[in-house]
Formats: C-alpha cells, structure tokens, sequence
C-alpha cells in the first residue's frame, strides 16, 4: 500500500475500486492451471538494454536472483530503476493444442516482457510518463507461434521501480493453461490502435488511426497509461482475412469489457452490451455490463476476403477499470462455440 | 418513541401489504390455459434460421427446463443467441375465440415460430438491439398455422444481452383471454393497411383495394414492415349486428404503438391524446402501453349498410402499429367491464411497481 497518496479524499471510491480490483482479478486467475512453475532462479541486471530480449544474448555473467522477491532482499538493497531479469524454460510438445499463459505475479513497478525477443506484454509506463502498476497482476497469453515446443525458450522481463520494493515480487509464477478455454479459431489479442474520445467516424474502415496510441488487448487500460482515464475510448485492430471461414456462421469472443461497447466490423455494426446514453441524452449508470462475456454473431460474409478487414469498437467507461480488461479475444465459428458451451455444461 | 415505532413499523406494513397485494393485481391475468407448456423442452445456443423448420432435427440438443434462466441449466455466463424447440400435440382448441401463445418473462428478444410460420416477436434483435425483458409475451397464434388433432413444433430464437438469459418466467402455454369475450363484435383479422399519411384515407369513399392485407392486433414489424418508423393507417369495414342498433357502443383497439387517431365513416371519435386529457391514462411516454376504448358518437355509425373505421398511426420507434387486442365493438355494460378490469386496477401502486422496481 505504499503509493496510496489520496486515501482520505476519495475513500470510498477508492475501497470500492480496490474491491472490485481483488475480486476481479481472482476471478481471471483460478481458472488457470500451472503446468511448469518458473519460480527459483533466475538470472538478473540492473540497467537496461535493447540485445537484453533477444533469445540468444549471453546472460552467463549475470547474477542469479530469486524470483519472487524484491531486488532489495537479493543483494541489490536501496537500488532504484531499471532491472532485467531472464530464464530460459521448455515446454512439452503435448500443450500444443493449449493457449499458454505467462504468469509473473506482481511486478513493482512497470514492466515489459518478452518470450523469444518478442514483446508479449507490458503493464505500467515508463519514465519519462511514468506511472506505476505495482498492483496489477502479471497475465499475459503466449502467441502460439512464438513457442518452440520441447526446445528452449527465454523469457525476458525489463523492469523499472520508481522507489522502496522493486522487481518481480510476489505470485505464483509460470507457465499457465486455461483448460476450459474458448477455442478461438483467429486470435486478436495482442497491439491495438487505441485513441481516448469519441467519434463515430472512428467506426469507418477507411479511418486513419495511424497516430493512434497502441494497446495491449486484453488489458485495462489503466495499466497502460490512462491511469485515471473514464469516459469514451475506441479500439481498432486491422487484419487480413484469407477466406477460412467459408459462410459460416461466426462469433466475435471480446471477452470482458468495462463498461459498455458497441462492435463494427468494417464500418457494419455486428453488436453492443449496454447503452451509452439514455433517451434524454444524459449518461446512464452502467451496472452489471463490465461482468458479462461478449460473444457477437455476425455472418462470415461480411468478411472481405484476402483484403484488410477492420474492427472498431467503441467503449465508454463510467469509472474505476476501464476497456477491454479480460480475454479471450478472437474469432471461433458458431459450431466451436456451441460444442464448447455444451462441454463446458457437460463438466459443470 | 415506542409509539412512534409501533406507528412507523404499522405505516411500513401497510406500505409493504399494499405493493404485495397490487403486485398480485397487477399480475393477475384473465387468461385460461387451453395447452401446458412448461417443461422439458430442447435447446441449443447459437443462432440458425433453419432451427425454425419444424422439421429439422433436434435431437442431438440439450433438454432445458422452461421457465427457467439458462444460467440455471448448465450456461453460466452465456450471452448471445439461443434456440427452444418443443413439440406438443393439440387435440382441440375453442373454435370461435382466438388462441394466444403466453411466455411469462423472455429475456432479452424473442421470435417465435409455430410450424416454421412466425408468429410473433418481442424487443430487437442486434445490430438495433433492444430489450423487451420485461414485457409480457401474448402472441396470437392464427388457427390456420396449427395442426389440430396432430403434432406441432414450436421454436423460439432468444437473443440475451447481459446477465440472466432464456425464458425466465411462466406461465408458458397456450391461453383464451377473456376480455375477447366481452367483445360484442369481434373486428380482429386481416384489415387493409398502407404505409404514410394522407387526409383523404379517413374518408368512407376512399378505396383501399390495393392495399395489403395484415393482421391486427400484430406488430406492423412482424407483417412485413421491418424498422418501419412513421405514419401508416389501417382500414375495415363491419356491419352492425342488429342486437347492437340501438345501444351505445365503444371501439376498443387494445394496444397501439405509438399514437393513434381513429375515424369511424370519417369522422375523428378518438385519440390517445383525448385518454391522455381526459385522465384516464397520464404518463407521457408510454402511450404504446395506453388501452384503446373509444365511445362512438351519436349518429356516426350507419346502423343498415358498411361502416368505415380508419386508424391513422404514428409509430416514433422499434415496433409500431395495433399490435395487442381485444379489437371491436363492446356494449356500455361489457365496456364498464373491461375498464374495471383494466383501467381501475392502474393503481397508484402499479404505477410504483412499474416505474421503480419492474424497469
């Protein structure tokens, strides 16, 4: 609890968010089981460097760490700023078919992560606008293409801590599975455009978002630099589609959303839980939305084949967690969904 | 201070006995059940119009509990679209009052097909999506559409937004309504209808031949008019029996969506505005909800040759038009019925019921 500065001006307020803070990140997290544990040691710098992530960089002369643990019960007392951590790991050829999931817990207190000199995640800002996420918890999904099964791999996790504790600190670290997961067919998680405001236009495909901010998805904004942001947002996210889905009938899985959200695909509205506004035009308290799973219909057809397709999704959020804060994000076709959901009965 | 608790806990009993016991009024229907359909019925989420065919094969779905939440039945966290099917036999049905398929509570939209032929729908499917969780389902299931003495098959398309989803509540069955029996003259049918706004529509010598033919009461939406927002009219012709001739008379026109101003042989006997004036129906804003009864004036009606009733509606949006009967002619003493059935039972606690804890 060390930079809690403003308790006392907007105490309740702030239990609440906390609150809902702790209750919503469990919730994410005990679904997953861990298949290899990454916790013990690992190897350490303070500094920072971009070869650092790459796979290959020799880390032999490095000090070894023990993760979890702050860097100031590790040799490295009353250090301040940046830190790089490494381990190298296998994984069994028999999770091929799982979606894999780094858990490093509680990082104190901006990090950005990497499997295999590729970024996977990052939680917090750097200087120069700083801003810390020291109470957030570490999750983040493997792209399956990223992995070498049964070879080595190497994780690589740049850290900064502003002051006091710093480091990987806290949690059950490793590698995770989520065996009930919705089989996507298409996975969109990963960097999105991500512009603040709001403006119909932004649904359009021919819209420039190239001056766009870039997002993690899933992950609260918050932790990604608009720390105290409510209110309106759009997410964008272009990709090429080569015509796999033939004319099925296909769902867009956007997992968890804080508040409410409107979904258009290539300018075409396909879905939306909540309201933005009521009749008079004023701002509607937002209830329950933030907890419901999305899951929009739309026919395969309004895909373009072999051509840019583009998502624009508007959100607003009326406070505390905001955007698109849980996954899975992507595309599965209405006959995956239905046998998952009918698994999913079976095993409950 | 004791006095003063014993007086406030009486006042909050009072308070707490009168919610309960309008709730109950306010839920009480005049339905008879004619066929029982709670039950086992089959299910599956996703979303395919071929599920409607009565002849498609649904074995291979789950088996759902109906009335109750899909959260309930093994779908935790589900939102989305979802299919119900249920096949029921019908021995026989009362021939000379209409039947009505009744679900209790829906949540969010619904559409339901009887033999693969759609029979009604409630709230707005996405991309316009819009909830009707809270309105009670009365769809009127035209005879024609039934297999009587056979199997008939019922499929109905869900789509739920957030929370609790499915067919939620009862009673679920196939019901008369009585008010059907306190009309004198039963006007419900295909009337003509055409889409737009034109003063000469009113008048008795119009002729309305080409226009089409649609069911009244039924959403405009569900007879061909998707998304139709604006002006249209409605026109029939009747008849006065000659039990009739010398009593004075009302047209009752059920429910209307949003505003209506009714003709008989051209002249204007009614609107909602009037009910709204004249106290009998106060809230702005829900006048699709107001019950249409009009008094027909004094030598209006032709009481040996055709009269001419025109119906010019505005619908502001989602559905419109005279979509919940009873439709027709009442006597003044079926009229008073009706009324204090209807009219009298809005109470002061309904409304309460209805603005705070129903929405």
């Amino acid at each position: 609890m060390k930079k809690y500065n403003n308790i006392g001006k907007k105490t309740l307020i702030s239990l609440l968010f906390i609150a809902w803070y702790v209750t919503g990140s469990m919730a994410s997290d005990d679904k997953l089981i861990r298949i290899k544990n990454l916790s013990g040691s690992w190897k350490f710098s303070i500094g920072e460097r971009e070869e650092w992530s790459i796979p290959n960089f020799d880390d032999s002369g490095w000090e070894n760490i023990l993760v979890p643990s702050p860097w100031e019960d590790q040799g490295f007392y009353g250090y301040n700023g940046f830190g790089f951590y490494r381990k190298s790991f296998t994984i069994p050829n028999e999770y091929k078919d799982n979606n894999l999931y780094l858990v490093l817990g509680y990082i104190d207190d901006v990090d950005e992560t990497y499997l295999n000199g590729k970024k996977i995640g990052s939680t917090g800002t750097f200087p120069p606008n700083y801003n810390t996420a020291y109470n957030a918890k570490r999750i983040y999904r493997i792209p399956k293409d990223l992995i070498n099964y049964d070879k080595p791999n190497v994780i690589a996790v740049k850290v900064y801590d502003s002051y006091q504790a710093g480091g990987i600190v806290n949690g059950n670290v490793g590698i995770y599975i989520n065996p009930n997961e919705i089989p996507l067919d298409a996975s969109l998680e990963g960097t999105w455009k991500f512009q603040i405001g709001d403006d119909l236009d932004r649904k359009s495909l021919q819209y420039d978002d190239s001056k766009w901010d870039k997002l993690m998805v899933p992950g609260k904004w918050e932790d990604q630099g608009y720390r105290d942001y409510d209110g309106y947002a759009w997410y964008r996210k272009s990709f090429y589609y080569r015509g796999s889905f033939n004319d099925e009938t296909l769902v867009l899985v956007l997992g968890k959303i804080d508040d409410v959200d409107e979904v258009y695909l290539n300018g075409v509205k396909i879905g939306m839980t909540g309201d933005f506004v009521d009749r008079e035009g004023q701002k509607i308290p937002t209830g329950d939305h933030y907890r419901a799973l999305r899951g929009y219909y739309f026919p395969a057809n309004l895909l373009k084949k072999d051509e840019i397709n583009t998502l624009s999704i508007r959100v607003y959020d009326s406070g505390g967690v905001g955007g698109i804060y849980e996954g899975p994000v992507g595309f599965v076709t209405q006959s995956h969904y239905i046998e998952y959901w009918r698994e999913r009965k079976r095993i409950h | 201070m004791k006095k003063k608790t014993i007086q406030i806990v009486t006042i909050l009993s009072v308070f707490i006995l009168l919610v309960i016991f309008s709730s109950q009024q306010a839920l009480a229907e005049d339905l008879r059940k004619v066929i029982f359909l709670t039950g086992s019925w089959k299910f599956t989420i996703g979303d395919d119009t071929e599920w409607a065919d009565p002849d498609f094969n649904d074995s291979g779905w789950d088996d759902i509990w109906v009335p109750e939440k899909w959260e309930n039945n093994g779908y935790s966290d589900y939102n989305g679209y979802a299919w119900y099917r249920k096949n029921f036999t019908v021995r026989d049905v009362p021939e000379d009052t209409p039947i009505y398929l009744v679900f209790g509570r829906i949540d969010d939209v619904d559409e339901v097909y009887l033999n693969g032929e759609k029979i009604g729908i409630s709230g707005s499917f996405p991309p316009d999506y819009q909830s009707a969780y809270n309105k009670k389902r009365k769809y009127r299931i035209p005879l024609n559409y039934l297999n009587i003495g056979g199997e008939n098959t019922l499929a109905v398309r869900v789509y739920d937004s957030y929370l609790e989803g499915g067919i939620i509540y009862g009673p679920v069955g196939i019901y008369t309504d009585e008010d059907d029996n306190l009309l004198d003259l039963d006007l419900s049918g295909k009337w003509s209808f055409h889409l737009g706004d034109n003063k000469q529509w009113k008048n008795t010598s119009y002729n309305d031949e080409l226009w089409r033919k649609i069911n009244v009461p039924a959403e405009w939406e569900f007879e061909g008019y998707d998304n139709y927002d604006g002006y249209a009219w409605y026109r029939t012709t009747f008849r006065l029996p000659s039990d009739l001739k010398n009593e004075t008379l009302y047209l009752v026109l059920g429910k209307i969506d949003d505003y209506d101003y009714v003709y008989i042989n051209g002249k204007l006997i009614g609107s909602v505005f009037d009910l709204e004036k004249d106290g009998e129906f106060k809230r702005k804003g829900y006048e699709y909800n107001a019950r249409r009864a009009y008094e027909i004036p004094e030598n209006v009606l032709n009481p040996n040759g055709e009269n001419v009733i025109a119906v010019r509606v505005y619908d502001g949006q989602i559905r419109g038009g005279i979509y919940e009967g009873p439709i027709g002619l009442m006597t003044e003493s079926n009229y008073r019925l009706y009324r204090r059935k209807h009219y009298e039972s809005q109470s002061f606690w309904d409304f309460i019921l209805e603005e705070f804890i129903l929405d």
